[in-house]
């Protein structure tokens, strides 16, 4: 998307090659760095790569390479778009050689694209059966910073998805081990426990748009989305019988426990 | 999974002649959703496998006079479906639309149900269906907080995993098996039995006999059945409940109250049977009845939880079977 922009290109235009060891050296896909690591490089690849292109295109449409964009498929001269070529005339000018260019993030001082700080609050909405323990997410609401959203869509995705972590890490995942026979006893779906689309409940998600959130440049996004509403949903429970339940998962179990204490 | 041979059968009695006298010379696949986890995990073994979908005779839901039949082959999802067993068996429908995923739903089969392997996790990591290592059971000082909370002196700890058994049982169902050498037919109750050695299986099937079908008598009951389940999505009930009330007017005149997910087989709580007659269905009844039923449980060091779960199922059951 970041070189697309930046050359002006369809989406489909660019092709991505990940995962090959003829690559050149990247930041780790994960810490939730990779938005705002891969986007500032992309970014900066295709700046440079563009620069070299208005140098060879600039003489065949008279002007400067400061005076041309790259706009819908082609480069045009910035004020007068009647002067322009596609882009496949526009690469045709760099004869066989082709453009190859690095960008490159400066580990020390990251700035601009690839900028740090999260922020975010998490709520949850709960009913409690009193009678089994069994806790049941009614509405969750997840309002994140994650300064310039680079895409919306796939943002949202991934906060709607560490909600769901979230609530998996509230309500049922544990692992079981065996002290007798030193085995895991539940490494399976069934009894390392999973929520489905039943047990989530409503998801709502929230991103602030605006220039002001865009000047901060992209912060990470992947686990802090995973992370508050474990609190909130034991907070709600809380909030709900009247006492804590100290330990996670929120299982039948412990609930029922914990409401025994209470009303003992 | 271990190399085995295949056999596709079209009809009940060349299937029957591709059965072994002992178990692990061939195993039967309807649905497979348990079997082949079995085969996959080496839990089973067998030479042969047989595939009884294609056998038209084990299949459908007839209903006349005197009771429902339901095909051996018939998926949860059929059953959960079928206009009639709604109508008159909701207990069963419910225990149906209770295995939580419709994936299983659909490939699962009525037989199936009821023949499948405990669930219990020793025993699915290999400590067969007793649950020992060295000769010493591992689930009274292990991690036992979905194991029996009755019957459970040993040598057996786990739980029956059949949805439908307990509503079975609550409804007086038989269940029809078959060998080469004819028919035989087995009460619901009977048919989950507490393996006494490691050889021996939780049901009266023997290695050389199909269960073909269920009947389901019209016995006119009020029925229910109630899970307590922690997810929606795929999970295994915690405790049970299904409920069979015979009534005139709102006076309970007899109640079969039956337990699952709490013992090595579906638990007919006939103290709970006793405590209802001759009462209308109230909350308190229900509550005391749920009581009652609960009265001999000995929870295990982690599984006491599931005494209060399986004395809700059993009032909410109750109290759903009179509803409307």
């Amino acid at each position: 998307m970041v070189a697309a922009e930046t050359l002006g290109l369809p989406l489909g235009a660019v092709a991505l090659k990940i995962g090959d060891s003829s690559l050149p050296p990247s930041g780790a896909s994960g810490g939730s760095t990779t938005v705002g690591g891969v986007s500032s490089s992309s970014r900066k690849s295709a700046v440079n790569a563009l620069a070299k292109l208005f140098d060879a295109v600039a003489p065949s449409l008279g002007t400067t390479p400061d005076q041309l964009a790259a706009v819908d498929g082609r480069v045009q001269v910035k004020n007068d778009p009647s002067k322009s070529l596609t882009w496949k005339a526009a690469c045709q000018k760099l004869g066989v050689k082709g453009i190859s260019e690095m960008g490159e993030n400066n580990q020390r001082n990251p700035g601009g694209l690839n900028s740090s700080g999260v922020g975010g609050v998490q709520m949850a909405d709960v009913s409690v059966d009193t009678e089994t323990g069994i806790v049941k997410i009614n509405k969750a609401v997840a309002v994140q910073d994650i300064g310039l959203v680079i895409n919306p869509t796939t943002a949202e995705s991934q906060i709607h998805g560490g909600c769901i972590m979230g609530i998996c890490a509230a309500l049922f995942e544990e692992r079981v081990m065996d002290q007798q026979t030193g085995y895991m006893l539940n490494p399976d779906m069934e009894f390392n426990k999973l929520a489905g689309i039943g047990d989530i409940g409503e998801i709502i998600v929230h991103l602030d748009i605006t220039p002001e959130h865009d000047k901060r440049g992209p912060v990470g996004l992947g686990e802090p989305a995973a992370i508050a509403l474990i609190t909130a949903i034991a907070n709600a429970t809380a909030n709900a019988i009247g006492v804590r339940v100290p330990e996670i998962p929120l299982t039948p179990n412990r609930v029922l426990a914990a409401l025994e204490r209470r009303n003992a | 999974m271990q190399a085995f041979e295949y056999a596709n059968p079209a009809s009940l009695q060349e299937a029957l002649g591709q059965l072994g006298n002992k178990w692990g010379e061939a195993d039967v696949l309807a649905g497979g959703t348990d079997q082949l986890s079995l085969m996959k995990e080496y839990l089973a073994t067998p030479k042969r496998l047989v595939n009884i979908k294609n056998i038209k005779e084990l299949g459908g839901i007839q209903n006349s006079k005197t009771g429902l039949r339901i095909g051996a082959t018939v998926t949860l999802e059929e059953l959960a479906e079928n206009a009639e067993v709604r109508k008159a068996f909701p207990a069963l429908a419910e225990a149906a639309r209770g295995v939580s995923s419709p994936q299983i739903r659909n490939m699962g089969t009525v037989g199936g149900d009821l023949c499948q392997r405990p669930r219990c996790w020793y025993f699915r990591q290999g400590f067969g269906v007793l649950a020992t290592k060295d000769g010493q059971a591992l689930v009274p000082n292990g991690e036992n907080r979905y194991h029996a909370i009755l019957d459970n002196e040993g040598p057996a700890y786990f739980v029956s995993a059949s949805s439908l058994g307990p509503a079975l049982v609550a409804l007086g169902a038989k269940v029809r098996l078959a060998s080469a050498s004819g028919h035989r037919e087995v009460a619901a109750a009977k048919f989950f039995v507490k393996p006494a050695n490691e050889n021996a299986r939780e049901i009266a099937l023997l290695p050389n006999e199909i269960l073909t079908e269920i009947i389901v008598p019209h016995e006119g009951t009020k029925n229910a059945t109630y899970e307590v389940r922690q997810k929606e999505a795929l999970d295994w009930p915690l405790a049970t409940a299904s409920v069979a009330l015979k009534m005139k007017g709102s006076t309970v005149v007899s109640a079969r109250i039956v337990l699952g997910h709490v013992a090595p087989t579906p638990w007919a709580a006939t103290q709970a049977d006793q405590a209802l007659a001759g009462k209308a269905i109230t909350a308190e009844s229900a509550e005391e009845a749920a009581k009652a039923a609960l009265a001999d449980a000995k929870p295990l060091s982690q599984n006491g939880y599931k005494v209060q779960l399986a004395r809700v199922a059993v009032k909410r059951a109750l109290l759903e079977a009179v509803k409307a």
